[in-house]
């Protein structure tokens, strides 16, 4: 009961210093998340708080199994947390929002592979309704943002792994959402591509403003992108250890001193944490 | 069995965007070897089995392979053997239709409704090991000897194959794709109707692959024990007689007619279907 009451006014302190702010888009409030059965839980988040602000990059960074991306699920409204507030636009988040887009690591399988590049672009406007006369319009407005437009009758199976994310970076785009939640989008790139994927994406950023969650365990890409960096702890009952803000200009580049700097500083915090998902990866 | 077929599919998918990419003379060229090896493997098999029978073994027993194809002569110019023909893949083709239908309906239903699954799936468990042979005794007490029992015993083998299939596709539609398909802001109805069952297809297709071959692997045991027509009843009377050479007619006939179907189902596949059947789905 006391605890309860302490996250509870906790969580109005939270809020009510948000609403000041006016800003604040997604607010996560002690939000705790356990599987398993009830006589023996297993706790993958330990009370998350967190205020994601409009047209903000944030990092998710850890190392495997400290729920980042339970929690990004969280955020997408695939999973409900155990106990903890999560709202959207002041909002409670209920199920998937319309106005919040994941985008997952296999974009492979994400994509609809009988659909061409084309078609797939439109399957969100026509489910969501769009009339079809602006159809042409958007499908070829974020085409050419993620330079694929010369590509729209190819299916995914035609595609290199990087323009596959590439489209389902557009195809996301095209219904317009306010938030794009990337699970590892870049991880299973190779690591040219992937740089390549940096800088697309932050172009990407930067023209539609949109608010970007970004999961990574590659501090390189957390640095190289992010507004802020949440550095989350090993579970069980992970939470968020630090926030870090990043105001190195862009493009980065992790040869500079000061980002360089950074890298080493968040490596060193995360070092204890890495050891200890290594020791678990291996007992499991 | 309809395991190890989805696994070879699983295969050909993949392997199929290899050779898509290479130059087009050594594609001609393995299609050509391919070609070139399967007529030699026949002739020498034929070859073999022409010199054994004539030297070796009892021709009456096994009728050397140009003996056969002289019993066959006739029987083709007659058209005695089309009529058989006919009559046994209309069999095949309606139960396989029917049971084709029935089975995909239903699996995909199982597949995304739990409840449905639990309470069928332990009846489905139990009622495919009937194989349809098992059933051809009492199909003919329910359906008598015409066209109706015929029809309901490939339904029987067929359905089985097909259902247990389309659930496994349902089953293995990336749970990525339909959480992109909810973001987008797809229903649960559009999920299933525009996302699970197209993502199911190479699966389906694949039950109905199997599911043909034991279709003209269960007519035959139908026809042989209650039929008075098709390619079954052409091998029973043949029995009976001792006509050896019109019974290798027939198990010829039953070959070749397997290995056609089976190509036109692909060809019609790879026609109309083709979009659906890649499962390239890891980058």
């Amino acid at each position: 009961m006391v605890p309860a009451l302490t996250s509870l006014a906790h969580g109005v302190l939270v809020r009510r210093h948000c609403r000041k702010a006016g800003v604040s888009l997604l607010e996560i409030v002690d939000v705790r998340k356990s599987y398993g059965s009830e006589a023996d839980p297993y706790l993958a988040l330990g009370g998350i708080d967190l205020t994601i602000e409009e047209g903000e990059f944030l990092c998710l960074l850890g190392p495997s199994g400290c729920g980042k991306s339970t929690l990004l699920n969280i955020l997408a409204g695939f999973e409900q947390p155990t106990s903890g507030d999560v709202s959207a636009n002041g909002a409670p988040v209920r199920g998937s929002g319309r106005d919040r887009v994941m985008l997952f690591q296999d974009a492979g399988s994400a994509l609809f592979p009988w659909l061409t590049v084309e078609e797939n672009m439109r399957f969100g406007l026509r489910v969501r309704r769009v009339p079809q006369q602006e159809w042409p319009r958007v499908i070829d407005h974020y085409l050419r943002m993620v330079d694929l437009d010369q590509h729209r009758r190819k299916f995914p199976a035609q595609l290199s792994g990087g323009m596959r994310q590439r489209l389902q970076i557009a195809r996301a785009l095209a219904v317009e959402p306010g938030v794009l939640l990337m699970d590892e989008p870049f991880a299973a790139l190779d690591a040219l591509t992937r740089r390549r994927m940096h800088v697309a994406l932050l172009d990407i950023w930067r023209q539609t403003r949109k608010t970007i969650v970004f999961v990574t365990h590659d501090i390189g890409e957390a640095v190289t992108l992010a507004d802020r960096i949440c550095i989350m702890s090993v579970g069980p009952g992970s939470t968020i250890s630090r926030v870090l803000a990043v105001d190195q200009p862009r493009p980065r580049d992790l040869r500079d001193p000061a980002v360089a700097r950074l890298f080493i500083e968040i490596e060193e915090l995360l070092a204890p944490d890495m050891a200890r998902s290594e020791v678990r990866e291996r007992a499991a | 069995m309809a395991k190890a077929d989805s696994i070879q599919g699983v295969k050909r998918a993949a392997g199929s965007g290899e050779t898509a990419r290479r130059p087009r003379r050594a594609r001609t060229w393995a299609r050509y070897r391919t070609l070139l090896s399967a007529v030699a493997s026949l002739t020498v098999a034929l070859g073999i089995w022409q010199f054994l029978s004539s030297f070796v073994f009892n021709p009456i027993l096994i009728p050397p392979p140009l003996k056969v194809l002289q019993t066959a002569i006739p029987m083709i110019m007659s058209g005695e053997i089309f009529r058989d023909v006919a009559v046994s893949m209309v069999r095949i083709l309606v139960g396989f239709a029917l049971g084709s239908l029935v089975g995909i309906v239903t699996g995909v239903l199982l597949g995304r409704i739990r409840l449905l699954h639990d309470l069928l799936d332990p009846i489905i468990e139990l009622l495919r090991y009937l194989s349809p042979t098992a059933m051809i005794p009492i199909a003919v007490i329910w359906f008598g000897i015409g066209e109706a029992s015929k029809y309901f015993l490939i339904f029987w083998g067929t359905f089985f194959i097909v259902v247990i299939n389309t659930v496994a596709g349902v089953w293995r539609t990336p749970v990525a794709r339909q959480r992109a398909a909810e973001c987008l802001g797809a229903t649960q109805l559009q999920i299933f109707l525009m996302v699970v069952i197209p993502s199911a297809v190479p699966y389906i297709v694949t039950g109905m692959r199997v599911a043909m071959a034991s279709s003209f692997m269960s007519i035959i045991p139908a026809e042989i024990l209650a039929a008075d027509s098709g390619i079954g009843y052409l091998l029973q009377k043949s029995a009976m007689l001792m006509q050896t050479d019109r019974i290798f007619v027939a198990l010829a006939t039953i070959c070749l007619l397997g290995f056609a179907v089976d190509r036109i189902f692909r060809l019609l596949v790879d026609r109309v279907l083709a979009r659906y059947m890649s499962l390239v789905s890891v980058a």
